[in-house]
């Protein structure tokens, strides 16, 4: 399990993180959102001890040193491999790094290119491939030792919706084999995807804190999804309603002050009869994270 | 594997299989023999110009000038006309007509030039021997007055012929050693710079450093530098014992070798010693400086310029050291020698002078290492800070901001 404790960091006056906590646990993928300069990296950075910092942060109950290094798999934000090496020579490497042998790892190289679809083969020389097959080399790195603390700086941006399908396998697999993962991103539908847990930085600070579910539905049911004939200055005059979006003809989003309104609402609606769509859900991670950001710039 | 042996065979590995490896070694012997065979040919162009012709009625005379001067003669032509053809061709400088009329010996010399004055002695020297003769047969003297006449005075001098070669020796180990010193710096600080710089800002640090602490990846990459080092010096000493035992049996330049047999050994003697550890130590430490240099740089591509703070200290040093070549007793050459950075060229320097002992030399080089073992735990603690920080600001800010980059 990775412990964050109390971490906090500052750079001159600016404070970077402000007594962070969280923890993953083994099996558990975590996702960490924010907006740019948020303060991920700098957990990522304090996390692999690239930064001094006050606090703790332990995995499996020991300080992270050389020693554990060897049990992590990290994906920095920018991609960069050394270009005149090999596929085969630059996995083999920076697995060697990792105290694991190069008998051990050869003969999983085929293995791990056709998981990730990379066009060449382990003898071409990393600049000969394209951009794309370059980063799917460098997740192959981070994870064909088989680490059990795997940690992912913007692993999507740059992927297709197919490869950024073949990483999620990837991540689900490693979830499978008992690996702590943390992963940040800007896309929420990733998030929401693979998350057990996010944690939410604004200004090195938290501002949520939970499962996917439950930081949704901490913002209450508040989104009411109805298809109905009624017009929109109609929907308007119900109650707790405080704004109405046309999204199609005869379809329309509700914005709800209260959600325990949707009762009330769903039988003014209906009067009993059927309706083709009524949903009251909670609001998008977009539009939470869109919320937060707002909410503390205020 | 210890990860410090990882980075250093694959620092080695990497530098030992590129081209500019290859061509680093080979430049040497490729430049030595163009300068040879260079050499050979205008010898050999130069010696057949510079040939005369003998022309004489008188074959004995002829032949015996000949036979005494085979190098600077071209005997096959024996007429004026195919001597004046070839002067023409500038195949010939000259040609000399011998003759002897009523007693008397007559040489006469006709060229496009003056006579070389070593061929013009010969000639004189020759022509005065026939002359004599000569005289002595035309005056019917016995023999015991002839061998009287012939008697010469006796003119010897006593030449400290080791000492003249002792001073030569020592005049060139100094230019080889300061030379051999300052390339394999330049060399390997550019080389280093340019690895480290070309990493710098790169998120394969980052992955790095996620793997191996900074100090082991920094002092593995000085290793892998240093066993390129030793690498190329090993090849050197066995491709020149190897040159040097051809050199000595080959027709062209055995003689000059066997010529120069003492001062090449002395030469040898005095490169071949504690200058070469002085050697190894100071590219150590200029390459340490030079890894430190290259993680100063704002980003991967000024790697180019990267070397230059450090270049310039092994010029200072080596500039430093011409006016004190004759001055060994000067105090200034005294202090460097014990200064790391210049103590690679001064210590040598007075070595080859016979001018520092042993516990001069001794505290020379415990010093050096000393330097070479804080400096490198030094750096070693602040490069990772050095190589993370990618601000684009002035030198010192990037210093200092890499300073206290971990703090």
């Amino acid at each position: 399990m990775l412990n964050v404790k109390h971490v906090s960091k500052e750079f001159k006056t600016v404070k970077a993180l402000n007594d962070i906590n969280f923890t993953v646990e083994n099996g558990q993928i975590l996702g960490l959102i924010g907006q740019n300069g948020a303060g991920k990296s700098t957990t990522f950075h304090s996390i692999l001890n690239f930064l001094q910092y006050d606090g703790e942060i332990t995995w499996e109950n020991a300080p992270i040193t050389d020693t554990v290094f060897d049990q992590i798999g990290y994906l920095p934000e920018e991609r960069s491999l050394m270009t005149k090496l090999t596929i085969e020579q630059q996995i083999v490497y920076l697995a060697r790094l990792k105290n694991r042998s190069a008998k051990e790892i050869k003969p999983k190289i085929d293995a791990w290119l056709k998981k990730f679809a990379v066009k060449g083969t382990k003898k071409d020389k990393i600049k000969s491939l394209s951009k794309g097959n370059q980063q799917k080399v460098q997740l192959i790195c981070t994870m064909i030792h088989e680490p059990k603390l795997i940690i992912l700086d913007e692993p999507f941006s740059g992927l297709d919706p197919v490869n950024a399908d073949l990483l999620k396998q990837a991540i689900f697999e490693a979830k499978d084999k008992g690996a702590a993962i943390i992963f940040s991103s800007h896309d929420m539908e990733n998030v929401e995807e693979l998350c057990d847990k996010l944690v939410m930085l604004k200004n090195g600070e938290i501002v949520l804190d939970g499962t996917v579910s439950e930081v949704r539905n901490s913002f209450g049911k508040t989104h009411l999804f109805v298809t109905t004939d009624w017009s929109k200055e109609q929907l308007e005059e119900l109650p707790q309603v405080v704004s109405v979006t046309k999204r199609d003809t005869n379809q329309y989003l509700l914005q709800l002050a209260d959600e325990n309104a949707g009762k009330e609402i769903f039988e003014r609606l209906t009067g009993g009869k059927y309706i083709e769509e009524f949903s009251q859900q909670p609001p998008s991670l977009n539009e939470i994270f869109r919320m937060k950001a707002g909410v503390i710039n205020e | 594997m210890n990860k410090l042996w990882i980075v250093t065979f694959e620092t080695f590995l990497r530098q030992i299989k590129s081209w500019s490896f290859v061509a680093l070694i080979l430049g040497p012997f490729v430049i030595f023999g163009i300068s040879m065979g260079v050499g050979y040919i205008s010898a050999n162009s130069a010696e057949s110009g510079s040939d005369i012709a003998v022309i004489s009625k008188e074959t004995v005379m002829r032949e015996q000038f000949i036979k005494n001067n085979k190098d600077s003669v071209d005997k096959k032509i024996t007429t004026v006309s195919d001597a004046k053809k070839a002067m023409h061709k500038n195949d010939l400088a000259g040609y000399l007509i011998l003759n002897t009329n009523e007693n008397q010996v007559k040489a006469t010399y006709y060229g496009t030039s003056s006579i070389d004055d070593s061929l013009k002695g010969k000639v004189l020297a020759f022509t005065t021997q026939i002359q004599q003769q000569l005289n002595y047969a035309k005056s019917g003297m016995t023999l015991e007055q002839v061998q009287q006449l012939q008697q010469q005075p006796v003119f010897k001098q006593n030449i400290a012929k080791k000492t003249g070669t002792a001073k030569t020796a020592k005049l060139i180990s100094f230019w080889v050693t300061v030379m051999m010193v300052y390339t394999i710096l330049v060399t390997y600080t550019g080389i280093t710079a340019q690895e480290i710089a070309s990493e710098k800002g790169t998120k394969i640090m980052e992955i790095i450093f996620s793997s191996t602490t900074a100090s082991k990846y920094f002092i593995g990459k000085i290793l892998g530098v240093l066993l390129v080092i030793l690498s190329q010096i090993l090849i050197y000493l066995v491709g020149g014992w190897g040159g040097y035992m051809i050199a000595q049996k080959a027709s062209i330049t055995k003689d000059v070798i066997a010529q120069y047999h003492t001062l090449i050994n002395s030469v040898l003697h005095n490169l071949l010693s504690i200058n070469l550890v002085f050697l190894l130590l100071g590219v150590v430490i200029y390459t340490i400086m030079a890894a430190f240099s290259g993680a100063l740089v704002t980003k991967a591509e000024d790697a180019s310029k990267a070397s230059q703070p450090v270049i310039m200290l092994s010029m200072l040093a080596l500039f430093m050291t011409f006016p004190f070549q004759n001055n060994m007793d000067s105090v200034v050459v005294k202090i460097l020698s014990y200064v790391p950075f210049f103590s690679s060229y001064f210590m040598p320097m007075r070595v080859i002078n016979s001018e520092a002992g042993p516990v001069e030399i001794s505290i020379s080089l415990v010093i050096l290492v000393l330097s070479i073992v804080l400096l490198t735990f030094y750096i070693s603690k602040i490069y990772q800070g050095l190589m993370l920080q990618t601000d684009d600001s002035s030198f010192w800010k990037r210093f200092k901001r890499g300073l206290s980059y971990n703090k």
